[in-house]
């Protein structure tokens, strides 16, 4: 930004200088072509004068020295151009003037016929070499336009072929100041807010490249051929492109700036893909060391509990041996449920880099969750409300069973034994709204909020039911990772109600800031 | 005592292979042992087993692959999956594979015997005639009449619902999977339909069940498929 303040607030000053640097050069420039064209007469009048010299020795008669004068006229055309012809037929003209149209030797012109042959002379001579010239021009365009496009033709090619692991820019501007000559070269790269560039005028071609980028417009620079154009790709810019030094068509120069845009998409395409390459990978890693982690803790834990239980089992122990297997098999079961939890935990915070989603119904996804914790229901009875078929949602369909299942286990915990358990879904202001409802002593004002921390279990619930304190924190994570949102109603007399919120019908955008949503759905 | 079977232990884990030989043996099982699956496959060719418990996950061969190959030889032995990870695909896996049922690790090894059990009248009713008549609780179902009672009073079942409740009972106490199910009773092309063997279920329970949203009979095994409860100690004429 810099730039483009001082480029505004330094305009009015700098511009009477501008105006007379500018004058000097045209001066210069006018010079410099004056001189060019002096050069280019002296072959072509030497040639006159040689003409002049040896046609009057010979007393050759005015047409054929016209003829002469003629030939050396169309040759300066076609080799040196038109302004060098023109100043050539002019001398020519006067020598067949002086020397051949009679009275010789004097400037005068006796036969008014000799005035139409001069002036014939004159006119063909211009026409011819104005022709010539312009085909020349036109075949020294077309040559050039090919070379460009082979030049393109060779960018195009070699961008290609970048190192895409080393940073784009600095290879981008080495490679057009290789193919096209160029004295200095310089690459804006909005995205990274990166500038590039190379050669003896670097520092000029970076402010006029920012400024082309900052202005939106193409850019001519103060002087020599320095000019800058936008990058885009469509009609976003993503960056600029300043030359100078080299007489790049304006057409090339846009064709050299979009397959600039080009190679500076390819790079950041390359990024991406390698950005999503190294989170799969991650992904793979944290699910192998999950996988191990399950058999390295739960290999042991089977032995423990195959023995215990099977002590237990074979009816041989009885007082405080009995007492003693039994504390063993009642931990080592306990020590599981942990396990389980935890590694259901991570898998959860893995999950926040890909869910596996597809569309589920709602009512499935109750039932098999009921399904899922019938053993662990102790009689109690679930009464899952009417829920219309049509309702489902998008998310993963072990994820989303797991926010059900603990909702149910904790209400098959902490509801009055014997009392039934409802589960009712309905769709609500774009949300799929799933409740869980038990009847019992309510949570404390204080715990609702903490219960869905992780190990967080509240004082009274501590003694009545085992549990890690892992359960609720597991649902709410699952939810959070659809989209959705978690959070729990309890009144004295009215029993608890844990609802389950989730977008209806899209896909869920994966939640990476697990807090965002943490807050919103807390009891009232 | 008298054997209640004959187990063979398949897992490369020496203390659990400790724990379940003395614990099994303790119960009143036969109990061998073998640490891979290739150990396994060529013990079944030598000696006769009732039961076989299995390892998913075992160096070598691997427990499905053993399974698949025992299963090859031995289409009655009755075949016991465990695995340490709670994954739907690994069970479903399993049973594709040709296990009768699967546990997961760890267990209470009243159920793992329980299972056991199952398993080895699995394996022993296969011998018996195919049209036998099937009691389990109060429900009777007669293949060769296609005929289904509940406590004695006759149920109008659809041939599909009579299909799938042939299937179930035929394999009772051992899961089977939804894409069993599905190209048992609606042919080889289907597999993947999940909501139409669902209806097909709800039906059958509001039949069948004394109280279709607590069903006693008709288990749903969450994310696998469907098992018939195991027969019960009562008999249909003490219970009419």
């Amino acid at each position: 930004m810099d730039g483009k303040i001082e480029v505004v607030t330094g305009a009015a000053a700098e511009s009477t200088v501008a105006d007379k640097a500018k004058l000097r050069a045209d001066f210069r420039r006018a010079a410099r072509a004056a001189l060019g064209i002096g050069r280019g007469c002296v072959g072509g009048l030497a040639a006159v004068a040689l003409v002049t010299f040896c046609a009057f020795r010979l007393h050759l008669n005015l047409s054929t020295t016209g003829s002469l004068y003629f030939l050396i006229v169309v040759m300066v055309a076609v080799i040196e151009g038109f302004w060098e012809a023109s100043v050539t037929s002019f001398v020519a003209v006067n020598c067949l003037n002086y020397f051949f149209v009679p009275p010789v030797l004097t400037w005068r012109v006796s036969n008014p016929q000799d005035w139409v042959a001069l002036a014939t002379f004159e006119i063909t001579a211009l026409t011819v070499s104005r022709l010539s010239t312009r085909v020349q021009a036109q075949t020294r365009a077309e040559a050039r336009q090919r070379m460009e496009i082979e030049k393109l033709y060779q960018l195009s090619r070699r961008i290609l072929l970048l190192d895409r692991r080393r940073t784009i820019g600095p290879q981008v501007v080495a490679l057009i100041q290789e193919i096209f000559h160029t004295e200095s070269a310089a690459l804006f790269d909005a995205t990274l807010a990166r500038l590039d560039s190379t050669g003896s005028r670097a520092d000029d071609l970076e402010h006029l490249a920012r400024d082309a980028y900052f202005q939106d417009a193409a850019l001519q620079g103060k002087s020599g051929h320095a000019s800058a154009q936008v990058l885009r790709l469509g009609s976003r810019p993503v960056g600029a492109l300043a030359l100078c030094g080299s007489e790049v068509g304006r057409l090339t120069m846009a064709s050299i700036a979009s397959l600039a845009a080009v190679a500076l998409e390819r790079a950041r395409s390359f990024e991406t893909e390698s950005r999503a390459e190294a989170a799969r990978q991650t992904e793979q890693l944290r699910t192998a060391v999950l996988d191990s982690l399950a058999h390295a803790f739960k290999t042991p834990l089977t032995a423990l509990r195959t023995a215990s239980s099977g002590l237990l089992e074979a009816g041989r122990l009885s007082g405080d041996d009995l007492e003693m297997a039994a504390l063993i098999d009642e931990r080592a079961e306990h020590l599981n449920r942990l396990t389980t939890e935890l590694l259901q935990m991570a898998k959860i915070d893995a999950a926040e880099v890909r869910l596996r989603q597809e569309r589920i119904s709602v009512l499935t996804l109750i039932e098999d969750a009921v399904e899922t914790n019938r053993e662990r229901l102790h009689g109690r009875r679930i009464e899952v409300s009417d829920i219309a078929p049509h309702l489902d949602v998008w998310g993963d369909r072990q994820l989303l069973g797991t926010v059900l299942e603990q909702f149910i286990d904790n209400a098959s915990k902490y509801s009055t034994p014997g009392s039934p358990i409802s589960v009712v879904a309905e769709e609500n202001l774009g949300e799929i709204v799933i409740a869980v409802h038990n009847d019992g002593p309510p949570i404390r004002a204080a715990d609702r909020e903490r219960i869905f921390e992780r190990f967080y279990r509240a004082e009274e619930s501590r003694y009545r039911a085992p549990g890690t304190g892992l359960g609720l924190s597991i649902a709410r994570k699952a939810a959070e990772a659809h989209g959705g949102r978690t959070w729990v109603i309890s009144e004295e007399g009215a029993g608890t109600t844990f609802f389950f919120a989730l977008p209806r019908g899209a896909r869920a955008e994966i939640r990476r800031q697990s807090g965002a949503v943490a807050g919103q759905g807390t009891d009232r | 005592m008298q054997s209640q079977g004959k187990v063979l232990i398949v897992d490369d884990e020496i203390s659990i292979r400790r724990a379940l030989h003395s614990s099994l043996q303790g119960m009143g099982f036969t109990v061998e042992d073998a640490s891979t699956g290739e150990a396994a496959v060529d013990l079944v060719r030598q000696a006769e087993y009732d039961v076989l418990l299995l390892d998913i996950n075992m160096p070598g061969m691997g427990g499905i692959r053993a399974c698949r190959e025992i299963r090859k030889s031995l289409p009655r032995l009755g075949i016991l999956m465990l695995t340490v990870r709670d994954s739907e695909e690994d069970k479903v896996a399993a049973l594709d594979a040709g296990a009768d049922d699967y546990i997961t690790k760890p267990f209470h090894v009243r159920e793992l015997a329980a299972r056991i059990r199952a398993a080895v009248r699995r394996s022993c009713a296969s011998a018996v005639e195919p049209n036998a008549v099937i009691r389990i609780g109060n429900i009777e179902l007669d293949p060769a009449r296609r005929l289904v009672r509940k406590g004695g009073e006759p149920v109008h079942l659809t041939p599909k619902e009579y299909d799938l409740l042939h299937d179930l009972m035929a394999h009772a106490g051992l899961p089977l999977t939804h894409a069993r199910l599905l190209r048992a009773v609606w042919g080889p092309e289907y597999g993947g339909e999940l909501e139409y063997l669902r209806t097909f279920v709800r039906q059958l329970r509001k039949k069948i069940e004394d109280d279709p949203a607590e069903p006693a009979y008709l288990l749903t095994d969450s994310h696998i498929g469907y098992r018939f409860a195991e027969a019960k100690p009562v008999t249909v004429e003490e219970n009419a």
